[in-house]
């Protein structure tokens, strides 16, 4: 028989796995203006639990984006070279931004999924209490 | 005729009826799920202390809270129904 209390922890393992890339992303756009900063990537996997595939999904390490840090032109910076230029930071507000937005939507089905979960249980045991 | 003495002693035949015998084993069930509840509630406070602290996230609290909500209501049915069944016993005509 499947434990019906295990979806709550799968689900529960999806809204953590997804508040942190949403964390991240929060990251990312606050540091949008920060000269040097690279972008930081999170990827998901299924997490091992006992030496098995539990079925939660976990955030991986973080990761920077590898991409080529844009060159700004901007004499009066402190951290310009003898050419007037710095490095930026290679954050697209366009991606973080749908990025964010995909995290909430998963978080929201994971939401659902527990909602779900809680209520499917309560109609079981209301059979019993009849 | 009854006396006294009479009822004395169909009391004590009675009482000896009755006697409470070595726990089954569903018995032993029971307390071992009575166990399992009570570590799951112990559980729950200690992940309500840490989420005040700061030690347990919030996710990690409402999954215990749903967990133990569950169990909860799982062991107030099945009490519910041996309290419906020992009232039916009781209303039993002799």
């Amino acid at each position: 028989m499947t434990d019906p209390v295990s979806p709550l922890r799968l689900s529960a393992s999806g809204m953590r796995a997804q508040s942190q890339r949403l964390r991240h992303t929060a990251e990312n756009i606050a540091n949008t203006d920060t000269p040097g900063y690279r972008r930081k990537l999170v990827t998901f996997e299924e997490a091992i639990r006992f030496g098995r595939p539990s079925g939660e999904v976990e955030a991986s390490r973080v990761r920077l984006d590898r991409r080529e840090l844009p060159r700004i032109y901007d004499p009066s910076h402190p951290m310009a070279d003898a050419e007037g230029y710095y490095l930026g930071s290679n954050v697209d507000l366009v991606i973080e931004i749908a990025d964010s937005r995909e995290a909430g939507r998963s978080y929201e089905a994971n939401l659902k999924m527990f909602e779900q979960t809680r209520q499917m249980g309560a109609s079981l045991l209301e059979l019993l209490r009849r | 005729m009854f006396t006294s003495l009479n009822a004395a002693n169909a009391y004590n035949a009675a009482r000896n009826a009755v006697a409470p015998g070595e726990p089954t084993a569903a018995v032993q069930k029971i307390s071992t799920a009575a166990e399992d509840f009570a570590q799951q509630m112990a559980q729950v406070d200690a992940a309500s202390t840490g989420a005040m602290t700061g030690k347990v996230e919030t996710h990690q609290l409402v999954q215990t809270i749903a967990e133990a909500e569950l169990a909860m209501e799982t062991v107030v049915a099945i009490r519910d129904k041996v309290v419906e069944a020992y009232q039916e016993i009781l209303r039993m005509p002799i």
